[in-house]
């Protein structure tokens, strides 16, 4: 039987590499320490399966067809296509084909209907929190991009209850596995819009004070209020909210937070506590 | 609302070879796609403000990155956007 082992947030700027070089030494400092929090907690949770919820920047889907959830099921994905990222240490990444299409049935069950892929390219999204927190050895990856670029988006809410479906179908897998999750992305920020740059340091600090009340309502409405004002970037707290209801709205534990205008984001890192209640029907 | 073609030229322009043949030889890329007339000036006139209500913020960022604006000059540009917008 699979077990969800550890449930964990962290934001993924592009810049957190791409200006690496030039951030100044406080900055690389807490982000090296709050990346390497959330690497040291899912190192120590053992997991054979990490489940990373990301945004796709642009890289698999396009206008021409933008699901709002697709769940990657290959046996392989390909590593991060930005140039910016060659040195990232894995060119593809080992998928777990098995678990993907168990949680892509379960939540079809559920009244989800993702896409599903049997080839992704993962981004920055992905690639960075992975990389950053010094996760050795890599486990199998299964890749579920929720959509944060472009509307519509999926609501708050049903990114809550998607990350309940698939608590409970890793918790009625058949396989002996241990799983984590991983959700990427947030806080508030604004790219490539005319708030380029701002942080909205009050939504985020009310956002992770939703989250550690464990308030499941007042945190989702929250969220459909003030989501869409704190920068197109702070879509991606959807992400966080489908970690939310994988632990259940429980055990939330705040890693850091710092706004970090260098970077452009309200860098944020989590983790949660794994929900047992969850039903598992096992 | 989003311009296809606009989105679409952008999107493809994350592609490297690209992006280096977009720098070399500007004109001759955008030829091949079906741009509306004051959509092509306003790529080549870098009028980020008129291009940005048509275009995913995502997108617009990469372009002006691939087209070698400066940061500050790009960030000068879409806050200045904003102003235009709300008068």
């Amino acid at each position: 039987m699979a077990d969800l082992v550890g449930i964990y947030a962290a934001s993924h700027g592009p810049m957190i590499v791409r200006s690496w070089d030039v951030l100044p030494p406080a900055s690389k400092h807490t982000l090296t320490t709050a990346f390497a929090e959330v690497g040291r907690r899912i190192n120590a949770a053992k997991p054979d399966v990490l489940i990373v919820i990301s945004p796709d920047h642009w890289v698999n889907f396009f206008l021409d067809n933008l699901p709002s959830i697709s769940i990657g099921v290959g046996e392989t994905h390909d590593g991060p296509p930005e140039p910016w990222l060659n040195d990232f240490p894995h060119k593809q990444l080992a998928g777990h084909a098995s678990l993907a299409q168990h949680i892509t049935e379960h939540v079809f069950n559920c009244g989800f209907e993702p896409s599903v892929s049997y080839k992704l390219a993962l981004d920055h999204g992905f690639c960075i929190p992975l990389w950053k927190a010094g996760i050795d050895p890599l486990p199998a990856i299964v890749p579920i991009i929720i959509n944060t670029v472009e509307a519509p988006f999926p609501s708050a809410a049903r990114c809550f209850d998607f990350g309940r479906s698939i608590a409970e179908a890793v918790n009625r897998y058949e396989g002996s596995l241990r799983v984590a999750l991983l959700a990427t992305g947030g806080l508030s920020h604004s790219i490539g819009e005319a708030t380029m740059g701002q942080i909205d340091e009050a939504f985020d600090r009310e956002c992770l004070q939703h989250f550690a009340s464990g308030d499941r309502d007042v945190l989702l409405k929250f969220l459909e209020r003030k989501m869409p004002l704190a920068g197109n970037g702070a879509a991606e707290v959807r992400n966080w909210a489908a970690a939310h209801g994988a632990a259940g709205a429980r055990g939330f534990d705040l890693i850091h937070y710092s706004a970090m205008p260098e970077i452009y984001v309200g860098c944020g890192f989590a983790a949660w506590g794994v929900d047992k209640n969850i039903n598992t029907n096992k | 609302m989003r311009d296809y073609w606009l989105n679409r030229l952008f999107f493809d322009l994350q592609n490297p070879a690209a992006a280096a043949e977009y720098r070399a030889d500007r004109d001759n890329v955008l030829a091949r796609y079906p741009l509306k007339p004051v959509l092509r000036e306003a790529i080549v006139a870098n009028d980020v403000a008129t291009l940005a209500p048509l275009v995913n913020a995502y997108l617009l960022r990469f372009y002006f990155l691939v087209a070698g604006m400066p940061e500050e000059e790009f960030l000068r540009r879409i806050r200045a956007s904003g102003e235009q917008a709300h008068g």
